[in-house]
């Protein structure tokens, strides 16, 4: 049932206009190592606060707890656990998707926070929130320093 | 209290909600301030200062939307400022009112909410696509429903809830929203049609989401002084709590709201409140979906952690129920103009206390009430608490 009565804009008095830019976005200091690992080794780091004795994922220049500037690098494996998941049927027009979509916050052992990227290899009826996951990395000649170079997650029992 | 004045509302001011409405944005603004003013017994010359909250440029499409907006809001050649933390801005933009009077800097103050989403073609969807962050969310075609998929998912599997428990606060908002009549979606619904409405990330089905809107509210903000000579019934800001939590919304568990209850207890320790739900009397908590009214009770400390769907489900937070949970029908049913449907909130719990809330008036003697909203990337609190 549809309670919301969605009118055409165009077939009101109106004006068109648009609010055209491009955008050109850095990667940023700790952005750069991470991305750098992603694409030359497949590796997905953190960085280490000294003070709070905790691996952030993804890494940070800084830590937002203790101000300290964060410099140690630290690996924390492509293995992690799904926190929550969803599974999207429609897209941001409202259509249907051709094929649902899982997204997934991944977080790993190793380190605090975790990643957002979708789940792959499975069906929508068999994923499960605690399930353990590991990243499936595009081949290397691919890989542009983008989270993208992570196809999916997918679940490893 | 560390030499703060205290701050009474005074008059209120409400536009209709709407999918779309003719007038513009600064044509809403004006209604809702002239509304307010007209409620107040107050004329614009009387205002000394001007707050505005609305939320991204990109709905209205104006760049340097506080400036456009101005005019409406009763600004011309006034002390003036626009506020904008996400979702949480309509209650927050009358908290920035609040500090500008408590703060003996002003007598007056005007408080303005707008929200045009309409001019946003095809789809206000569209703006949202861009608050995530451009390096490592965006490339994944993130969609703003789908993070608060996860996060509702969350919370069911960390209390082990289910989908009709939180339903049930679909049903009772666009139910309650048939009184109010600036409501978009009042609606006389069943869990049921909750239940078997269109999927579009599960768990987040259609009728468990708010509609987007156009609206503007406002309200007139004075001292205890000007309070006293121009009212008998002045409402007063006696709670004001806002916090942020990590914009790494991946660092946080998702299935409580840290911040919600840091801002709670700000205003709490203000208004001197021990034991929220026996010292709450009604609360307008942030509602674009049907779990954020629970997650947000919980937040609020108005109950336990896990324990809100069971008291919706009792009949509790119903208007004649121990304690009424969005009186006025909230988003889901009024509608949710952003900025626009936080401050009218706000409005609810004036008119509620002053015994003015018509067909949605709730029992008994009303003397305490809260209204909350919530907003950027799930990480923005904003409380406050007012009294009779
Ligand atoms: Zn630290």
């Amino acid at each position: 049932m549809s309670l919301d009565k969605i009118t055409n804009p165009l077939h009101i008095r109106h004006w068109l206009g648009d609010m055209e830019a491009d955008y050109i976005y850095t990667l940023g200091i700790a952005g750069e190592h991470f991305f750098k690992e992603i694409k030359e080794n497949g590796r997905i780091m953190g960085a280490k606060c000294p003070r709070c004795n905790v691996v952030i994922v993804p890494p940070r220049m800084y830590c937002e707890k203790c101000f300290a500037k964060l410099e140690e690098w630290v690996d924390v494996g492509t293995k992690g656990t799904i926190h929550t998941f969803t599974v999207a049927t429609i897209d941001v027009d409202g259509k249907k998707l051709k094929e649902p979509v899982i997204f997934a916050l991944v977080k790993f052992e190793r380190g605090c926070g975790g990643l957002i990227h979708k789940i792959g290899e499975t069906k929508t009826k068999e994923v499960k929130i605690g399930m353990n996951v590991e990243a499936v990395f595009k081949p290397s000649f691919e890989r542009k320093a983008s989270i993208n170079d992570i196809k999916y997650f997918k679940p490893t029992e | 209290m560390f030499g703060k004045k205290r701050v009474a509302i005074v008059g209120a001011g409400l536009t209709l909600f709407r999918r779309r409405l003719k007038e513009t944005g600064k044509e809403l603004s004006y209604e809702a301030s002239k509304m307010a003013l007209d409620a107040a017994g107050m004329e614009l010359r009387d205002m000394q200062s001007v707050v505005l909250g609305t939320a991204p440029d990109a709905f209205d499409g104006v760049h340097m939307k506080g400036e456009y907006l101005a005019d409406g809001a009763g600004a011309y050649r006034k002390p003036y400022t626009r506020v904008f933390v996400g979702g949480g801005t309509g209650v927050f933009t009358p908290l920035a009112g609040w500090w500008h009077v408590a703060s003996g800097q002003f007598d007056s103050c005007l408080v303005v909410a707008e929200e045009k989403m309409s001019s946003c073609y095809p789809h206000p969807q569209y703006a949202f696509t861009t608050i995530f962050d451009p390096i490592l969310e965006r490339p994944l075609g993130m969609n703003l429903i789908w993070i608060f998929a996860l996060e509702m998912h969350r919370y069911m599997h960390k209390h082990g809830i289910k989908k009709e428990d939180i339903a049930r606060v679909s049903v009772k908002n666009k139910g309650n929203a048939l009184d109010h009549p600036c409501a978009q979606l009042g609606a006389k619904i069943t869990v049921e049609d909750v239940l078997n409405s269109e999927v579009m990330a599960w768990p987040v089905q259609r009728l468990d989401v708010s509609p987007t809107s156009d609206g503007g509210a406002a309200l007139v903000l004075v001292s205890e002084d000007v309070a006293k000579e121009i009212t008998d019934d002045p409402v007063w800001i006696d709670g004001a709590g806002w916090c942020i939590d990590s914009t790494l919304w991946t660092n946080r568990d998702l299935y409580y709201p840290d911040y919600v209850e840091c801002a709670a207890r700000m205003a709490y320790k203000m208004a001197g409140i021990k034991n929220p739900p026996k010292e709450i009397d009604l609360a307008e908590p942030y509602d674009p979906f049907d779990y954020k009214e629970l997650h947000h009770m919980e937040g609020l400390l108005l109950c336990k952690k896990g324990e809100a769907p069971k008291l919706t489900a009792e009949g509790v937070t119903q208007r004649d129920g121990d304690l009424p949970i969005n009186p006025s029908g909230g988003l889901l049913g009024v509608g949710n103009p952003i900025a626009a449907a936080g401050l009218m909130k706000v409005c609810e719990i004036f008119w509620q206390l002053r015994g003015e809330a018509g067909k949605r008036q709730i029992p008994g003697d009303p003397r305490t009430g809260l209204a909350q909203a919530w907003g950027d990337l799930m990480q923005y609190g904003s409380v406050i608490v007012l009294r009779r």
